[in-house]
């Protein structure tokens, strides 16, 4: 099949699956239930709201702060884990087990700790995201080729320079692998405490707009969400293929 | 007085003796080769050499001082490359500069130069994965050179090159010795580039192994491909042969009984 057709099949499949949505809602369901020819109604009004750019500038605004703290506390914890023995005896155990466990879970205590703030989203984001950022990094300091840890060696490579010049640039490849799954984990963590303590937010909107049946308005704030979720992995895809132009999967490591 | 003196070395692993009672010295401007069957403990005596890991036995003297880690005019070329894949030729080449405490300004003008020297201009900006084999020992040579060794320690540098690339290698690499003459201690398993490159060839061999001869290359420098064809050339490398056949023999013997 060319390209073109290939395009032109994904598109028809897209309309398809609005026409039966709009279809089904127009037959069978109460009028404040979100359909296409709604969303695309309000969606320019809905865009352009106040309530819509503070809750969409406060909750990436969240999201970007809690992902910065994750990826400093992330990459130095996976570090230490990587190049330690003893690092990895102390903290394995407890990084991968958390990394499994729905941090839902632990929400009704971080507000507990931290009230009905934006500081639990923050902290829900942090906890979320530090863990995949961690592990991937672990696993990269790992994997350093020893080729590269002697050639350094040899050069009498201080410490700094082994951590800094060969471990941490050997391991970026995971890091950024960490960060692409930290991205969704730290948006729905942020979405989830915004719900769960009500604090100002795309989250919260989506929240107050299905509570009072403005579903079309709750949908344009959902496609937001999933529309960040895209430009984040493009960023970093486009940061990929500038900064990692060197790395060939599979290749590198002997 | 030799610039390189090597005293009763050995290394252990646990109860693996790898080589025992090595004694070597290497004079100022002298190429020495080292060549014996795999697994005969070329690479680990080279590492020692490098102060990579500590013997077993014995020392090794530079200059009048026993060696305890690397050494800053010491320049180690890898079987491996060991080129860095996230730096271009030139931030490779620039590396051991960098490592050794080198100004920004030195390394800019140093680094062009050794570039040229080894023949990749134009590659300046190209990743390793960007190169052939033959271009990536070639980066890892001027990496070696760039810091003006007194010494430079090659392990099999052309092991992993093919065969045509390898023959060119080895004259390039003689031609910039005779620009900087260096001491040079040059490890390889091939019995011909032992004997071309070398002044001396020392044959290690037994298990575990230790110099079985020392052989006294008398080709005349500068060596070309002219040497390759010469009589003296072909008995030199027959004489090595035959001492490591000796070996071949007894081990074949070893297996039958």
């Amino acid at each position: 099949m060319s390209p073109a057709r290939a395009v032109l099949v994904k598109i028809a499949g897209g309309l398809s699956i609005l026409a039966l949505w709009e279809m089904v809602a127009r037959g069978f369901a109460a009028a404040y239930v979100a359909r296409p020819s709604g969303i695309l109604r309000v969606l320019p009004q809905t865009l352009g709201s106040e309530a819509v750019l503070r809750g969409t500038a406060i909750t990436l605004w969240g999201v970007t702060q809690g992902l910065i703290i994750a990826v400093i506390l992330g990459t130095a914890v996976g570090l230490l884990m990587g190049s330690l023995k003893l690092v990895e005896r102390l903290l394995g155990l407890y990084v991968n087990g958390l990394y499994a466990m729905p941090m839902i879970a632990i929400l009704p205590l971080l507000t507990i700790w931290f009230g009905y703030t934006s500081k639990t989203r923050l902290a829900t984001v942090v906890f979320a995201s530090f863990f995949p950022i961690a592990m991937n990094v672990a696993d990269g300091a790992r994997s350093v080729p020893a080729e590269y840890l002697e050639v350094a060696r040899s050069c009498r490579a201080r410490p700094h320079h082994l951590w800094f010049g060969v471990t941490l640039p050997s391991s970026l490849p995971y890091l950024l692998a960490g960060v692409r799954l930290a991205v969704g984990r730290a948006l729905v963590g942020a979405v989830v405490a915004e719900f769960f303590v009500s604090v100002d937010g795309l989250g919260f909107y989506v929240l107050f707009q299905s509570r009072t049946f403005h579903h079309n308005q709750a949908f344009v704030a959902v496609l937001l969400l999933g529309a960040f979720a895209l430009a984040i992995d493009a960023l970093i895809a486009w940061l990929t293929g500038r900064y990692l132009r060197w790395h060939r999967p599979g290749e590198d490591r002997r | 007085m030799p610039r390189i003196a090597v005293r009763g070395a050995g290394k252990r692993y646990g109860e693996l003796q790898v080589f025992r009672g090595l004694d070597l010295s290497v004079g100022q401007r002298e190429i020495v080769a080292l060549v014996g069957p795999s697994g005969c403990g070329k690479t680990t005596f080279l590492r020692c050499l490098d102060g990579l890991i500590p013997m077993s036995e014995g020392e090794i003297v530079v200059d009048g001082k026993p060696i305890n880690g690397p050494l800053p005019r010491t320049a180690m070329v890898f079987q491996h490359f060991g080129l860095l894949p996230w730096k271009t030729v030139r931030g490779n080449v620039a590396y051991g500069l960098d490592l050794a405490g080198a100004s920004k300004a030195e390394i800019r003008e140093r680094v062009p130069h050794f570039i040229q020297l080894v023949g990749l201009a134009g590659f300046e900006d190209a990743y390793p994965y960007q190169l052939s084999g033959g271009m990536q020992q070639r980066c890892g040579l001027a990496r070696a050179l760039a810091v003006e060794p007194d010494l430079l320690l090659m392990d099999e540098p052309f092991a992993s090159v093919d065969a045509q690339t390898r023959e060119i290698l080895q004259f390039e690499l003689l031609r910039i010795w005779r620009m900087r003459p260096t001491s040079m201690i040059f490890v390889t398993h091939s019995i011909e580039e032992a004997v071309l490159m070398g002044d001396r060839v020392i044959v290690l061999k037994g298990r575990p192994s230790g110099v079985a001869e020392i052989v006294e290359v008398d080709l005349p420098r500068p060596r070309t491909r002219a040497t390759l064809a010469s009589p003296r050339f072909a008995q030199l490398r027959e004489h090595v042969w035959n001492i490591l056949m000796d070996e071949a023999r007894r081990a074949e013997f070893e297996l039958e009984r």
